[in-house]
């Protein structure tokens, strides 16, 4: 049922897709349009949404790579990538149901998809075009701001980084990362990183066994990076072990036990990648690139160390 | 991320085009985001797939069960917001499965309340009505035989024809309860040649209604919550979504984007629990409050005078009442200082017990709204005192001094936001005056004095032939209802009874006749509500019969698509009319005959294609851009926005070729001899008279040209109404505050307030008990008491028995001990108390009813519950289920009528005596010397003057105020002759 579990009194303050003040707002809002519709191309069967993909210039997905890309390998929620376990819900997704909380919404049931963020960043900035008073409106830019730093820039440019690198995904994800930049110089910094990456877990210690290895290489909060099932198949190729079928930490534990010593090479080379990405992206979010680079170095030493000592 | 070399794309421009795309989907009637909901945050079902709509069946999981339904629209019918509804009708089954928002409605925006997805209770309740019933035994004894359509209409039709034909058209009445097609049933009565409309509104909001038609010549307010700076509420109910779901949510967007809202309410409501300012006042004192925000606003340099003297009738008020003085705009600023000059925030408070620097800091706060306060009062205080009237004439006062009017976030009046298209047929206006319901007494009475009926029927002021309710339960509603019971089992005074209900209820039990109507998704009509500065017209339709002409068959009668009999009141009302008069020699028939085939009966297909083809601006073009007729659009998308953003209508200059031969009074009326042209909206507003020469009143003069002005006399807002000082009443023509009958003045040291005007936001009346979901939610109406006073009557703990005593009896119902409301005051809910009488087997209780006995000896008449609402068998395994067994208590029968003499509003607040249950006493008892009831009538209505004394030209009220069903000019006259029946 394509119905949002949005319900509440802030919730009143956006409006239904298809209402006449949807309708009659559009014209100053092609801003947060674009971000609406680069949110709902990854949320929708691709097969209702050839309409938003021509609009944006962007090449019709077909469901198989849909799928592959936003369910599969990839899938776009800020719990996965900023909560201590790297999965769905827990500490990640109470932090984004928080927020909407705050803002007096039920958060929806996936209140920290990346659709449902983008969607939730565009509704604040149109209610604050639609202020009656400035007060109200500095309030609501306040709030974008916050989802902005907070929830958004917090991972989402690694995230676009590890999409581009599958060609299907490429053209979207840098089309939605250069919104995302424009949306960041357009808002004043942050005083401090965002409170994922300020209580996020210890970094990889070298001591660590090989349980809490795995854990950690499956949360990008702790490693510093994204690690795809896809990533796995090309390490596999690389150092000549075989990947088996399953989830990533099974293939990984069954890779580590064919060839230790490459495996963990292969992901120390992996993790400076990541280092080289995130340090690259544009120094916004009070060093949030920085800090995830510095994350990702950290782990890409803590393996060098633990291969030295193996 | 990005390759930096790569060209950056221009995303403003691809912002626009998909801007651009979404907008030109949408003008199609095409979904743009046709995914879940996550892209706007609250997705419906797009409309592309509403014919085949699949959903799984949760209940099958794991297994993967597909649901298949086509998605019709209708109206909900449960409160007056008109809220749109799409009914799931299960492709399979034919059957409705659910009901949820219909997100094309631009009033709703596909948003309900929890009363309209409970329609499906009222459509699968296993104890409805579905076959005609005529009595079998006495009146009111419970024996019943069903009867066909057939055997009903023949006998009405032919009690209905010969009160027509002798003359008697006095003697028919239909009283309305819940409003159906705006116009609908007065337009019926017109055809038949009777004024014999009746509502309930002189219960419900007229002492509302009163003080903003003095104003503005219309009787509702259109507040732009949404765009307002501050809202000021004297009401709860009508913002919790009780009504007005579709205000609420505008106030909820309002309060987002910054805006104040303070909530005037002794007790603390819904709304209250949101407000930024909740004031509990002693009830009464309210008008009193807004005058001394009005003194603070005009003190304080706020008035905005440029408004005022362009606006306001101050020169009509000045030539009048302070002839001697100088006729200028600076005298009248002057005068208006020292009229409100004892409003005080001090007098303020010592009449409404609230702190004087409370007062003043909510007056700061609407001095500050400037243009952008938006207000509404509507049942609360207006309904529950007398003068209540003044509380939102007084309201209205400071949304005036603001310049408020009709602007962005301020409050409009509800002509500029509501559409009520011409039909095919428009009767004449009746030739008789129906003195039963607008009596000599009170000829400035807002709506009929529904609620004195059964005392003018005792007085012998005539009887009734043929008496029907539309969805009304007269007994159960009004107060006294004792006295109701009384008249509808005296065949004498009510020759026969017809119930057109859905359900039963108490009333229902004393009729000859009862003939079940259909629910929100059984029936066809049109509406339109002021919800936002905008125009919108919705359609409910039986969604059986939609969905099954969707799959092309042919229905040409609703009871084919109907549960058992059920039927709709158009068809019905076509059908009787024929039977009235069936060879058309009446003049009757006429009005339901087809224009596309004569000699034929006009169909509901004809009727509403003919209405939305010409009489709904902008529709056919909309409808024939999707390849749909006008008729077919609305069956597929159930409501349509006329116009939205209409602004200030008042200050419009009026068109060169409406005036000629024009006459401008000394106080700036325009008058002109064009006739009035042909509108397509009916929606009702003030008919100011002609002058003297027969010129119309065709607006006002401003700044040199001739602006549209307002529906009154003065064609101003009436700061001034020469109406009230003309008809006997000089000492309230203007806004001012006027002691209620619950005044501390006007009660004994041990008496309290009793508020009884408040619902609850899942309940409806008496329409909503049968919807089982709402039933669990809220059945019971305990009496709310501080605990200040708890302590000092004695009554221990919240669910103590306590015995409330009225003037003409006393019920005993179960303490609740709250905050929640003022020292002093008392408050008991509406809805609850419902009752069926021992020995009636035939209706089933459901999870509403209790099961009384009903016994009248000389002292007066006792009702005692014998048995509690408990599970049963019924075809709905959820009646096993009721698990509370506690069903409230029916305090309106102990309340006497209260009709205030200028609004003829049932000033609902009692006086009463509250005290811990004695021995005898049983939750639900109640006690009702109707003896005395008739007494404080007496005593009422000697407070009128009576147009017979007090007219100033003749008449029996002022032509120009609103009257739902007008008769014809000659009747007005005190001197008419009068038909046989009611007098
Ligand atoms: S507010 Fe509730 S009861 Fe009233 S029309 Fe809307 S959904 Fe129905």
């Amino acid at each position: 049922m394509a119905r949002a579990a949005v319900t509440g009194p802030a919730a009143d303050t956006v409006g239904p897709a298809r209402s006449a003040t949807g309708r009659a707002r559009m014209a100053a809002g092609d801003r947060w349009e674009l971000l609406r519709a680069l949110g709902a191309l990854i949320l929708d069967d691709p097969t209702v949404t050839p309409a938003l993909s021509r609009a944006l210039g962007l090449p019709e997905w077909s469901r198989a790579d849909h799928t592959g890309i936003f369910v599969l390998d990839l899938p776009p929620y800020a719990s996965i990538h900023l909560g201590p376990e790297g999965k769905l819900g827990g500490e990640g997704g109470d932090r984004v149901a928080g927020f909407w909380r705050t803002l007096d919404l039920d958060p929806p049931s996936d209140a920290d998809h990346l659709c449902s963020l983008l969607a939730l960043y565009a509704e604040l900035g149109t209610a604050a075009q639609e202020c009656v008073t400035a007060a109200a409106a500095a309030r609501l830019d306040h709030a974008r701001a916050v989802l902005l730093w907070e929830h958004l820039w917090s991972w989402v440019p690694g995230y676009l980084a590890a999409v581009a690198q599958d060609p299907a995904g490429k053209a979207w994800a840098e089309l939605t990362g250069q919104a995302l930049r424009a949306e960041a110089e357009a808002t004043p910094e942050p005083p401090e990183l965002p409170a994922a990456l300020r209580h996020a877990p210890e970094p990889l210690d070298p001591g660590c066994d090989l349980a809490e290895l795995l854990d950690g290489f499956t949360a990008p909060v702790r490693a510093g990076f994204v690690l795809t099932y896809r990533d796995l198949l090309r390490a596999g190729a690389e150092i000549g072990v075989g990947v088996r079928r399953g989830e990533r930490r099974f293939a990984l534990r069954s890779m580590m036990e064919q060839d230790p010593v490459a495996t963990l090479r292969w992901s120390a080379g992996h993790a400076r990648r990541w280092a080289r990405i995130h340090g690259d992206q544009p120094d916004h979010g009070a060093g949030t690139g920085r800090w995830w680079a510095q994350r990702a170095a950290a782990t890409a030493s803590c393996l060098d160390e633990m291969r030295a000592g193996r | 991320m990005a390759d930096p070399d790569e060209k950056t794309p221009d995303l403003a421009a691809l912002g626009a085009r998909v801007s651009a795309a979404r907008a030109a989907t949408e003008a199609r009637g095409e979904t743009f985001y046709q995914g879940a909901s996550r892209t706007v945050l609250a997705g419906f079902p797009p409309i592309e797939r509403w014919d085949d709509w699949v959903e799984l069946d949760s209940r099958a999981w794991p297994k993967r069960v597909e649901h298949h339904s086509m998605l019709v629209p209708t109206t909900c019918f449960n409160c007056e917001s008109a809220c749109g509804l799409l009914a799931y009708v299960d492709r399979e089954t034919l059957t409705v499965r659910k009901f949820e928002g219909n997100p094309e409605h631009p009033g709703s925006r596909g948003r309900n309340c929890a009363k309209g997805p409970s329609t499906l209770n009222q459509v699968t309740d296993p104890d409805r009505i579905l076959y005609p019933l005529r009595r079998a035994g006495r009146r009111g004894e419970g024996k019943w035989e069903r009867a066909s359509w057939d055997e009903a209409l023949d006998a009405i039709g032919s009690r209905l024809r010969a009160a027509i034909v002798e003359g008697r058209q006095n003697e028919i009445m239909i009283h309305i309860g819940r409003p159906g097609e705006d116009g609908f049933t007065e337009r019926v009565l017109a055809s038949w040649g009777v004024d014999g409309h009746n509502s309930h509104t002189n219960v419900c909001s007229s002492g509302g209604r009163t003080g903003f038609q003095f104003w503005t010549g219309i009787d509702r307010p259109s507040p732009d919550y949404a765009n307002a700076k501050v809202i000021f509420l004297i009401s709860a109910h009508l913002e919790t979504g009780h009504y007005f779901n579709p205000h609420a949510q505008r106030i909820t967007e309002a309060r987002a984007s910054g805006a104040k809202v303070i909530v005037v309410d002794t007790r603390l409501s819904n709304t209250a629990t949101h407000a930024d300012y909740w004031l509990s006042p002693r009830p009464g004192s309210e008008a009193a409050i807004n005058l001394a925000i009005a003194r603070h606003i005009i003190g304080s340099g706020r008035a905005n005078w440029d408004f005022i003297r362009d606006w306001w009738n101050w020169q009509e008020y000045l030539r009048d009442c302070r002839p001697e003085g100088p006729q200028t705009f600076e005298a009248f600023q002057a005068a208006l200082g020292e009229i409100y000059d004892g409003y005080t925030f001090e007098y303020a408070a010592a009449e409404s017990g609230l702190d004087a620097t409370v007062i003043a800091e909510i007056a700061e706060v609407v001095a500050g709204a400037g243009t952008a306060f938006s207000c509404h009062s509507w049942r609360s205080a207006a309904a529950g005192n007398l003068g209540g009237w003044q509380v939102s004439r007084t309201l209205f006062f400071l949304a005036a001094i603001l310049g408020a009017v009709a602007t962005p976030g301020g409050t409009f009046p509800n002509w500029y936001n509501k559409y009520v298209p011409k039909p095919i047929y428009t009767p004449p206006h009746p030739q008789v005056w129906q003195e039963l319901s607008w009596p000599l007494e009170y000829p400035l009475a807002q709506n009929e004095l529904s609620f004195l009926l059964p005392h003018f029927l005792k007085d012998g002021r005539g009887r009734l032939d043929t008496y029907f309710t539309r969805v009304y339960n007269p007994v159960w509603t009004n107060p006294d209802g004792l006295s109701w019971m009384e008249v509808l089992t005296d065949e004498d005074k009510v020759g026969c009874y017809v119930a057109l209900t859905p359900t039963w209820n108490e009333s229902a039990y004393y009729a000859d006749w009862i003939l079940p109507m259909g629910h929100a998704s059984e029936r066809h009509d049109t509406h339109s509500y002021e919800q936002y500065d905008g125009q919108w017209v919705g359609f409910r339709q039986p969604v059986l019969r939609a969905a099954r002409e969707r799959l092309g068959e042919d229905i040409t009668d609703t009871r084919q698509v109907n549960p058992g009999a059920v039927w709709e009141e158009n068809e019905f009302y076509i059908e009787l009319s024929w039977r009235i008069d069936p060879d058309g020699s009446l003049g009757i028939r006429s009005f339901y005959e087809s224009r596309a085939r004569p000699g034929e009966k006009l169909s509901v297909d004809e009727y509403y294609g003919w209405m939305f083809e010409n009489s709904v601006p902008g529709l056919p073009e909309r409808a024939a851009g999707e390849g749909l007729t006008p008729l077919q659009y609305m069956r597929r998308y159930g409501a349509f926005e006329i116009t939205r953003g209409r602004g200030a209508i008042y200050s419009e200059d009026i068109p060169g070729d409406e005036l000629a031969d024009v006459a401008v009074t000394d106080i700036g009326r325009v008058y002109s001899a064009t006739p009035k042209p042909d509108s397509p909206n009916l929606a009702p507003q003030g008919a100011p008279e002609p002058d003297d020469q027969g010129r119309r009143a065709v607006g006002v003069m401003v700044d040199g040209s001739v602006r549209r002005g307002f529906p009154t006399p003065s064609g101003r807002l009436e700061f001034y109404s020469s109406t009230l000082a003309g008809w006997g009443w000089p000492e309230h023509a203007l806004p001012g505050y006027i002691k209620s009958h619950v005044h501390p003045d006007n009660m004994a040291a041990d008496q309290m307030v009793l508020l009884s005007t408040f619902r609850l936001p899942t309940q409806i009346h008496t329409r909503s008990a049968n919807s089982k979901w709402l039933d669990e939610l809220s059945h019971t109406n305990p009496v709310w008491i501080h605990p200040s006073d708890a302590g000092r009557l004695g009554v221990a703990r919240t669910g103590d028995l306590v015995r409330v005593e009225t003037e003409i009896g006393y019920f005993v119902a179960k303490a609740w001990i709250t905050e929640g409301i003022r020292p002093g005051v008392v408050a008991c809910s509406h809805h609850m108390g419902r009752w069926k009488l021992v020995g009636h087997d035939a209706v089933g209780s459901g999870g509403m009813m209790a099961t009384v006995a009903l016994d009248r000896d000389r002292e007066g008449w006792t009702l005692h519950p014998r048995q509690r609402v408990k599970p049963y068998p019924s075809s709905d395994p959820d009646t096993q289920r009721i698990w509370w067994s506690d069903t409230g208590v029916h305090q309106n029968l102990t309340f006497p009528v209260h009709p205030d003499p200028i609004s003829g509003m049932h000033c609902w607040h009692q006086a009463v005596r509250v005290r811990p249950a004695g021995p005898g006493d049983a939750h639900g008892d109640v006690w009702v010397d109707t003896a005395k009831a008739h007494e404080v009538y007496d005593r009422w209505l000697a407070m009128t003057r009576p147009a017979g004394t007090f007219s100033p030209d003749g008449n029996r009220r002022p032509t120009w105020l609103m009257r739902p069903l007008k008769p014809a000019a000659r009747t007005f006259k005190l001197d008419a002759a009068a038909p046989a029946g009611g007098s």
